[in-house]
């Protein structure tokens, strides 16, 4: 047990990831106010972002380009860029998400002129 | 030139989507044409792209010339043939219907809305393609963009269901991306035939597990899989008409592809995820949801959430066909699952013809049609026919390849939820056909237009198609079983 616990903290990262995800669900559930669950869904989206990246950190690790045709390649002293790289795509897609759904948003409160899912639902009736 | 087809194929509607806007800055009455041009053009390059799979084998595209596990690449094999030109022929009638003067002018909205259509169109084709995890990610979430905002492109009720639709969507899509992470972490590849070589050795690895799961959850969203399908009636029902039958026959069922590409392909058919064999797992959610969706249906008022829900419960017959862990199962899955791009497209077709000719929304007005109208009805008992399973049609045989799979695995449970399945259909359609044929009482008579000329082709080509599907069934089934059946199974 209390390996497991001593297991864990040595991943604070991980943790992070967890709360953020979850905190991220906990707001897009509870919250009536639509910008607030976009909110959380971005939280949630940043924090799959976040393990991503974490996959691939190393502690003292350097970018891998070399810098002369001469130099020795080592593959341990380089982080892993791909994660990086699929971090970007992630982070496009959650912008272009976010833009439509604020979109959504804006049209929903000029059309029943509140953010608030259960006035909105009332009105829809 | 064949090896370049199936970038060919994606580039056709992505190209004309990234003009449409200069184009429609001059030209704005060009992008019908246009759109239905290129869906058109769409059609031969994919026979062609599929003649060359038969002839050289399974294409590998490479992108920027990086070969496979390193780079990106597009896997064009039987399968993947199939659906895109299922894909293309199902796109090129449902945006000829799209058109129809039927529907309220558009204004200068036409010129996003094209776009938007052809983007969706094209990032389908990237679905149905793509050998990697994260580029189906990708692919994923641009159709799921293209369609929260189609669906919000109504208005109204619509702005909130497709809100409801990103939001959950967009969970189900993180979700998918989380799986991913994990299994990338656990194996270093994203390529899908890699990563196949390497799922034998992580048995018994619990982030393996977890990470299968989170992917089947977050396609199971955007699949609209029974426990996990809340957005899809509101987000169907309140969808702009002339979109709901695109939305309906290729979003879904593309997303459907996708786990199956991802549970035969790279888990293969004996994975196991903490003791449970995938495909049990997937059968039992399978038959739950054909059963659930069909019940769901009987009770619904509103014609389109009628046909969402029955649109559920087929994806749960899908399930269950290509969940029997045999070939026969596994074809028959697939076909049900051409047939029923074809059949939603020709239900939600009907659905948006009677509410604009018609006013007519809901079971108790049907009695305006007051039977006649005779592309209507005849379209209406061509494709309910095959909906619920009547030879000669598409349905019936579809159903019938998934009971001999059934009986093969000896899966009683799956013949039973198929043919209660079954019984709900036709339940819930004798219920529309009382009122269709039966129902006098609505005296005003009925507001007769003309049927414009792309609604006629609409529902013409459907239903032509399920009758075709299912007289052809035979050549259709064996050409799978030779070409479009996974490894190992």
């Amino acid at each position: 047990m209390f390996e497991m616990i001593g297991g864990w903290l040595q991943r604070p990262n991980y943790i992070a990831f967890v709360l953020l995800f979850l905190w991220g669900i906990y707001i897009m559930v509870t919250r009536y106010n639509l910008v607030k669950k976009l909110i959380g869904m971005y939280l949630m989206q940043t924090s799959v972002i976040f393990f991503l990246v974490t996959t691939s950190a190393k502690r003292g690790a350097t970018v891998p380009i070399l810098l002369s045709t001469t130099e020795i390649i080592q593959p341990e002293a380089y982080a892993n860029p791909l994660p990086h790289v699929l971090t970007l795509t992630a982070i496009v897609v959650g912008v272009a998400t976010l833009g439509v759904s604020l979109a959504l948003a804006d049209a929903i409160y000029k059309k029943y002129g509140s953010l608030d899912e259960e006035e909105i639902l009332k009105r829809l009736e | 030139m064949t090896r370049h087809l199936p970038a060919i194929l994606f580039l056709l509607p992505l190209g004309l989507a990234i003009c449409l806007p200069l184009i429609g800055i001059k030209h704005r009455e060009w992008c019908r044409p246009l759109s239905i041009g290129v869906l058109a053009a769409m059609v031969p390059v994919s026979f062609a792209n599929l003649v060359g799979v038969l002839q050289n084998g399974t294409i590998h595209y490479d992108f920027g010339g990086w070969a496979a596990p390193v780079g990106i690449e597009w896997v064009a094999d039987g399968l993947a043939s199939v659906m895109t030109v299922a894909l293309s022929l199902v796109g090129l009638v449902c945006i000829t219907f799209l058109s129809s003067v039927l529907f309220p002018y558009l204004g200068s909205r036409i010129v996003p809305f094209y776009t938007l259509v052809l983007l969706l169109i094209a990032s389908l084709t990237g679905m149905v393609f793509a050998g990697d995890l994260f580029n189906l990610f990708v692919f994923l979430e641009v159709s799921a963009l293209c369609a929260y905002a189609l669906v919000g492109l109504a208005g109204g009720k619509a702005l909130v269901a497709g809100f409801r639709y990103l939001i959950l969507g967009t969970f189900g899509a993180s979700l998918y991306l989380l799986g991913v992470g994990y299994l990338y972490a656990e194996t270093g590849t994203l390529n899908m035939a890699d990563l196949a070589q390497r799922v034998p050795s992580l048995v018994a690895s619990k982030a393996f597990a977890v990470g299968v799961l989170f992917m089947f959850i977050g396609l199971g969203i955007k699949m609209a899989l029974v426990p996990l399908h809340g957005w899809l009636p509101d987000a169907y029902t309140y969808a702009p008409d002339r979109v709901s039958p695109m939305l309906a026959s290729l979003v879904t069922k593309v997303a459907l592809y996708g786990w199956i590409r991802i549970m035969f392909w790279v888990l293969g058919a004996q994975a196991v995820v903490y003791q449970i064999r995938l495909l049990v797992l997937v059968g039992i959610l399978g038959a739950l949801a054909a059963l659930v969706g069909a019940f769901l249906a009987l009770s619904q008022v509103e014609i389109k959430r009628m046909f969402a829900y029955g649109g559920l419960s087929h994806i749960g017959l899908i399930l269950v066909g290509i969940s029997l862990g045999n070939q026969t199962g596994f074809v028959g899955g697939v076909f049900y699952l051409l047939n029923d791009a074809v059949m939603q497209a020709g239900l939600f077709f009907w659905a948006g013809a009677i509410i604009h000719l018609y006013g007519v929304r809901t079971i108790e007005d049907l009695g305006r049609l007051q039977g006649g109208a005779g592309w209507m009805s005849v379209a209406l008992v061509v494709i309910a026919l095959s909906m619920i399973g009547i030879p000669p049609t598409g349905g019936f045989f579809g159903k019938w390849y998934i009971i001999l799979g059934a009986v093969e695995a000896q899966n009683y449970l799956a013949i039973v939820a198929v043919l209660i399945a079954t019984l709900l259909t036709l339940a819930y359609f004798v219920k529309l056909f009382e009122r269709v044929f039966r129902d006098r009482s609505t005296q005003p008579p009925p507001l007769i237009r003309e049927i414009p000329l792309a609604v006629k082709i609409g529902l013409g080509a459907t239903s032509v198609a399920v009758i075709v599907l299912g007289l052809m069934s035979d050549h259709i089934v064996s050409f799978l079983l030779k070409n479009a059946v996974p490894p190992g199974l």
